[in-house]
């Protein structure tokens, strides 16, 4: 499949899942589930950040405009896709990435996939919840639903990318 | 010159990743108090086609639930009919009533889209302006107040719920007529809180607290509550008076919008009131 065609439904896929069926899940304590994020990790390791970064602002506008948070999403949204480039280059192989690959859990392995994708989540995530009640006072408070939503979060992406990403051996 | 241009070049992702998030968060931060347009929200034409199209689906999730509540109502509307009532007294002359002159008007409307987990939760509605549906309307359902309407398209509007950061609603403890504003404080969707309530008065647990109707904006005496604990807060004498919402938000699908019919005359009378000289 063209990489391009594969990226756009991917796009699709994720909003309708984040918009239709995640917004909808509130299962209290505060926790909300976000899995958007992966779009970004998945794009290819040659792309352009500046590229990345309108992808980024299109995608959080367009479940902004969805789920009434107007701007929420797109603003920490941003802030991880500025990062991108940043952390993979903590976590990079010696040799750089192979640029033919893509960065989920089966191409790249599973460890630096916890360790890459959990940090963007956790940073997202801090980002999110922070401006969302922007208060010093709760600070406390925000940690706590930031801790609850991440472990759950990639959990979904886990299984997003179990439905949605091919396996390299099964090809 | 030459400088200025090398600089642009070195910095540019930094100053689109700047350019960028100033946009985002300037419509966060502009949204919470005054909506500037309604492209960005889910009363805009696709967001609330997507939205009605989902609805259309998940609505019959809670439908025996919604069903006993609509239920229920008619029971209660149906009691005050004349045929419910035995006539006692025979051969008064009717004439046209000029006692009561209608002031409020209520819309039905269903909800489309709501959240309850975040800070500041907004319910999307699926009529608009060519309903009749304008900014600052109050919403409620039939167990108690929702909110007020923030912004409205043609077809859809937008709701700010009771809970969100900035709703003071003006509420009245019943028995006593004590009045406070109900504020929200962003953790549990079943308990809100009233401020501004003096502590030598005494207030009994679950005594109901329903609207003032000071602004015209809901009418006097629709549920809001039942008190459920009285904290005493620091330093001043002052109750942080605990309530639980009668309304469950985190299920509601039917509600009524409030058009107050005398809104108007009452806005243009308190606009006479002088404003307070600051010294």
């Amino acid at each position: 499949m063209n990489i391009v065609v594969k990226h756009i439904i991917r796009f699709i896929v994720l909003v309708a899942a984040q918009v239709l069926v995640l917004n909808q899940l509130e299962i209290g304590f505060g926790i909300q589930f976000m899995v958007y994020p992966l779009f970004i990790v998945l794009l290819p390791f040659d792309l352009g950040i500046i590229y990345m970064l309108l992808i980024a602002f299109v995608m959080g506008t367009s479940i902004d405009a969805i789920s009434n948070t107007y701007g929420l999403h797109t603003s920490s949204l941003l802030v991880i896709t500025y990062l991108r480039p940043a952390i993979f280059k903590l976590f990079g192989p010696r040799d750089g990435y192979d640029i033919l690959k893509e960065g989920n859990m089966y191409e790249m392995g599973t460890r630096w996939f916890i360790s890459v994708f959990g940090l963007m989540l956790l940073i997202h995530h801090l980002w999110f919840f922070t401006l969302e009640i922007f208060r010093f006072d709760d600070m406390l408070f925000v940690l706590r639903k930031t801790l609850f939503s991440v472990p759950l979060s990639f959990l979904f992406c886990l299984l997003f990318q179990a439905m949605f990403v091919t396996k390299p051996n099964s090809r | 010159m030459r400088n200025l241009i090398a600089f642009f070049r070195r910095f540019r992702v930094f100053l689109i990743f700047v350019l960028l998030q100033v946009v985002a968060l300037s419509v966060y931060f502009t949204f919470l108090n005054f909506p500037r347009s309604q492209y960005l929200t889910s009363a805009s034409k696709v967001s609330g086609l997507i939205l009605t199209v989902q609805n259309d689906i998940t609505k019959h999730f809670n439908l025996s639930l919604n069903n006993d509540k609509l239920q229920k109502e008619n029971i209660r509307l149906r009691n005050r009919l004349p045929q419910s009532f035995q006539r006692m007294q025979n051969g008064w002359a009717k004439i046209n009533d000029t006692l009561f002159h209608q002031q409020y008007e209520y819309i039905p409307a269903s909800v489309i889209n709501s959240t309850s987990t975040k800070r500041n939760n907004y319910f999307t509605l699926n009529i608009g302006s060519k309903q009749g549906v304008v900014r600052g309307m109050g919403v409620f359902s039939d167990k108690g107040i929702v909110g007020i309407v923030h912004t409205s398209s043609a077809h859809f509007a937008v709701v700010k719920t009771v809970l969100t950061e900035n709703i003071n609603i003006d509420v009245m403890i019943e028995p006593i007529g004590l009045f406070g504003l109900m504020k929200w404080d962003g953790r549990d969707p079943r308990r809100g809180s009233i401020t501004g309530i003096s502590n030598d008065l005494k207030i009994k647990r679950w005594s109901k607290v329903v609207t003032r109707g000071g602004s015209g904006i809901f009418p006097r005496g629709l549920n809001v509550g039942k008190v459920e604990k009285l904290n005493p807060v620091e330093g001043k004498p002052l109750w942080d008076v605990v309530i639980r919402f009668s309304e469950d938000y985190r299920t509601i699908q039917r509600v009524y919008v409030i058009k107050n019919l005398f809104q108007e005359e009452q806005n243009k009378l308190e606009l006479l009131i002088p404003e307070d000289k600051e010294e």
